[in-house]
């Protein structure tokens, strides 16, 4: 047996430029064995350019790119095992589903009655069995979704890529489908890379994500890493709401900084491999679900910052307020907003401090 | 399709499609440019090419100008109407596109000529009909229908939502195609003039039957050859017939860069254009009636004169016409259109596909050459090509070739574009993540391309095929300088009765000619019917 952190995929300072843009700029990872890695960008970060050139569509212009051990800028890519699942799916629309999941397996020359039963077991493993003489224009969404990971999965391949694998599904089956895909990539303890816009779905599929933009990964981690303890401001805001409030760091003591802003200070805890100084400019980064709002009279632990309720947002699951605290507007997310009065007028918000986390600018 | 050093397999097919398209598309009309060498400064300065050169381009300007307006009239009628008798019109439309373009005036001398039967016949007169004005009608009634289908084409593509937008918005039927179809549609209608201009231009056949003493470019070219014998000043003259030509093509394929307004989705829109005004879709009916008419006329002579013995002095019904294309040299002749045109289609529409594919997904430098290699002899006047082939390929150490071999290879590359665009039309359909499905699947790009793109190609394929085939066997100035007795084919034989005014064997075997594209035109139509019908059920 492997040992379970061995590396499986890397990239070593890749770069590829399209003409004159900078598609990746000297992106570098490691990806271990059996795990489920996420790209994570808005759309143009390079994360697809990325997928792309690991499965071989494009060339690195610089760096390298190495696959449980080896180096693979020069396997062209029909000879590199990584199969992938496309956005679209990009089903083979003159074939069955049969024929489609059987497709690899019969380039690489797979007998007859061996293929056969593969494809049959795939198929009642990715639940599409009784559908193999289907045409994929007679398929859902979500069964063409099925189909074509079926369709990689058959080959066994080293490691799965997935574009965006479900970005073409409505919300409740997106969803769904999410939570069959991670099943799935732990059944099996393959390596999955991941592509997606989505931080929901990263946040809750992955062990790993490394978060790009601009054609650089801003941030590799796990997704408690990146949700709780972004590096960059950019980070905190693609991946989910938050406010980030400008301060300056007033006093340092050990691990722990005052931080001025607006007409307050609070003291909170400097992040590892954070170098702060004395008057330097920082962010205060806060999830809006880590503050509460209570009445303008009460008296909560933490920090107390009193404020007038702007507007209001009812959610469903929770309710969003906008608070004005020192003319700058807070975000704050109430949970189970059926089972409080509503907040109007001035309210006081509170937050405890190490709920705070602190982003250099 | 990534890098070539990476699949030998696909370099292979590279240089072998490079090395085809070098040595015949480039190198017999290279051969066409370099032949009169030192001659060109003499011919250039006799001056005998100035007048076939302003005859050109007057009948041009002409034959285009008419047949352009009459095919628009006929294409508005099409799609924006609802007038009756649609399916009527579509297919009287598509019959001149069947025959050979000469037809028109072998039937225009059959009935307006000298002993014609509506000049002759029915009014005692024996008119002059040839020259200049029998040119510009003749051209009109034989290109209007390629005019009427490039027209319509640009026009159904474009967008029905835009016109229903602009209805929405109050704009009047007359306003909103004034306003929204016309500025949209102008860069395609700007090169299906352009397109019809080429036509006309290197019409051979047409001036050839009723120019008499006014001689074209084409027919001097062939004067020059088939009387005289003068290679170098006929080389000369097609050279600048090709300049003209390509001069009008390389502006088309501008306008065609340019033609980005129209939305080429793939999918029809759903919606419904428009209607048009009731008194508008009569005054259209009455139009295109009388065009059917008139085409319907011409055909209709022919068939009449293939069936009776010496139409219109003896009207008596025999087959013997038919019986006599059958036999003898004529039914050698017709064989040899089916065998050539049958090849010359299954190579050509293959080979399109291979170099479709290689162009329109590769990534190596000089694709754009070759792309323009590929499009360029839909410019080149059939009478160059054929002159072409002529000096390039007639060698004595390959006389070991059959000279029907170098008649197919000759229609192939000459109709490469016809299923080429076809090809790259059909490629653009297709996402590049299906080769890479296939690729990522482990398959090798060529692999992917046979496994995945080519049975998604069929419709492009089946068109290149069905196309080349009828511009195959409908062909004449192609042929005209190939031709051996043992390897003539159906429009040379047709040609040379209409010369010898035996108008019954001429006739009889236009009849069948015709019906040999009919036949194709139908069964691509059968099949494409059973691919809907396929899809239906699968949907």
């Amino acid at each position: 047996m492997r040992s379970p952190s061995e590396v499986h995929l890397r990239l070593e300072h890749v770069t590829k430029r399209f003409g004159e843009t900078t598609a990746v700029n000297d992106v570098s990872f490691e990806v271990p064995r059996g795990s489920f890695a996420t790209l994570l960008g808005p759309s143009g970060c390079g994360k697809t350019t990325t997928l792309r050139m690991i499965a071989g569509f494009y060339d690195p212009d610089h760096g390298d790119i190495v696959l449980g051990g080896k180096r693979i800028n020069e396997l062209p890519a029909h000879r590199r095992g990584t199969a992938m699942v496309f956005q679209d799916y990009a089903l083979f629309p003159h074939m069955t589903v049969k024929e489609n999941v059987a497709y690899g397996l019969r380039v690489a020359g797979v007998p007859g009655a061996d293929r056969e039963r593969r494809v049959h077991d795939i198929l009642q493993f990715v639940g599409l069995g009784g559908l193999g003489d289907r045409w994929p224009n007679q398929l859902s969404g979500g069964q063409q979704q099925r189909v074509a990971v079926g369709r990689a999965l058959v080959l066994e391949p080293q490691i799965l890529l997935l574009d965006e694998p479900l970005s073409n599904l409505d919300a409740k089956l997106r969803v769904q489908l999410r939570w069959e895909l991670r099943a799935l990539q732990q059944r099996l303890g393959m390596t999955f890379v991941y592509v997606t816009h989505d931080q929901d779905e990263a946040l809750s599929l992955s062990d790993w994500i490394a978060v790009m933009n601009a054609g650089k990964v801003e941030q590799a981690g796990t997704p408690w890493e990146i949700y709780y303890h972004p590096r960059t401001s950019f980070l905190a805001d693609f991946v989910g709401a938050v406010n980030l409030v400008p301060g300056t760091v007033q006093k340092l003591t050990g691990d722990e900084a005052v931080i001025a802003f607006g007409s307050r200070a609070i003291a909170v805890r400097v992040p590892s491999g954070l170098a702060l100084a004395v008057g330097r400019e920082v962010r205060l980064c806060v999830r809006p679900e880590a503050l509460a709002l209570r009445p303008p009279s009460a008296d909560p632990d933490g920090v107390r910052l009193p404020g007038v309720v702007a507007r209001r947002a009812f959610l469903g699951d929770l309710m969003r307020y906008w608070v004005t605290v020192d003319g700058r507007e807070w975000i704050v997310d109430q949970p189970d907003p059926g089972a409080a009065a509503d907040f109007d007028g001035p309210v006081t918000v509170a937050v405890k401090p190490e709920r705070i986390h602190v982003i250099a600018e | 399709m990534r890098s070539l050093q990476r699949e030998p397999g696909v370099l292979l097919a590279l240089l072998a499609v490079v090395a085809l398209v070098a040595i015949f598309i480039v190198y017999p009309q290279v051969r066409v440019v370099l032949t009169p060498g030192s001659a060109y400064g003499d011919f250039l300065s006799a001056g005998s090419w100035v007048r076939p050169l302003g005859n050109s381009l007057q009948v041009m300007a002409l034959s285009t100008t008419t047949a352009v307006l009459i095919g628009f009239v006929f294409a508005y009628a099409m799609v924006y109407t609802d007038m009756q008798w649609k399916p009527f019109f579509r297919l009287i439309g598509i019959l001149p596109l069947l025959s050979p373009p000469f037809v028109v005036a072998a039937a225009y001398v059959l009935l307006f000529g000298p002993r014609g039967i509506i000049t002759y016949g029915v009014f005692g007169q024996t008119p002059i009909i040839f020259g200049l004005l029998g040119i510009w009608g003749v051209q009109t009634i034989a290109f209007f229908p390629f005019a009427y289908q490039l027209i319509a084409d640009v026009l159904s593509r474009s967008d029905a939502r835009m016109e229903q937008a602009a209805r929405n918005l109050g704009a009047g039927p007359w306003s909103v195609f004034r306003t929204v179809t016309l500025p949209l549609s102008r860069p395609g209608l700007g090169a299906a003039i352009l397109t019809t201009a080429i036509y006309v231009l290197e019409d051979f056949g047409n001036p050839a039957l009723v120019g008499g003493q006014f001689t074209v470019l084409p027919t001097q070219a062939y004067g020059l050859i088939s009387g005289f014998g003068d290679l170098p000043s006929a080389a000369a003259v097609s050279t600048i017939l090709l300049s003209l030509a390509l001069v009008l093509y390389l502006a088309k394929i501008r306008l065609d860069g340019g033609q980005s307004f129209v939305t080429v989705s793939g999918r029809a829109s759903s919606m419904p254009r428009p209607p048009v005004p009731a008194w508008l879709s009569w005054v259209c009916f009455a139009v295109c009636g009388a065009l059917c008419a008139m085409i319907l006329l011409v055909y209709g002579s022919l068939v009449v004169s293939a069936f009776t013995l010496t139409f219109p002095v003896n009207t008596a019904f025999t087959t013997s016409h038919f019986e006599y294309v059958f036999s003898g040299v004529n039914g050698v002749a017709l064989r040899n259109t089916l065998v050539y045109g049958l090849t010359a289609a299954a190579f050509s529409s293959l080979f399109a596909l291979l170099a479709a594919w290689l162009v329109q997904r590769g990534i190596w430098s000089g694709r754009r050459i070759l792309d323009f290699l590929l499009i360029m002899p839909a410019a080149v006047p059939g009478l160059f090509f054929g002159i072409g082939y002529a000096t390039a390929f007639n060698e004595q150490w390959m006389d070991w070739l059959n000279r029907g071999v170098l008649i197919i290879i000759s229609m192939i590359f000459w109709n490469i574009p016809v299923g080429y665009q076809a090809a790259v039309a059909g490629l653009r359909q297709i996402d590049r993540t299906m080769d890479e499905a296939a690729t990522s699947l482990g398959a090798s790009s060529l692999r992917g391309f046979r496994d995945v793109l080519v049975p998604m190609l069929g419709g492009s394929l089946r068109v290149g095929f069905v196309t080349t085939f009828v511009r195959a066997v409908t062909t004449l100035s192609v042929v005209i300088f190939l031709f051996t007795p043992g390897t003539t084919v159906a429009t040379i034989r047709i040609f040379q009765l209409v010369n010898d005014l035996d108008w019954g064997g001429a006739t009889a075997f236009t009849v069948i000619d015709i019906g040999l594209a009919m036949v194709a035109l139908g069964a691509m139509a059968v099949l494409a019917r059973g691919r809907i019908a396929l899809g239906a059920s699968r949907a």
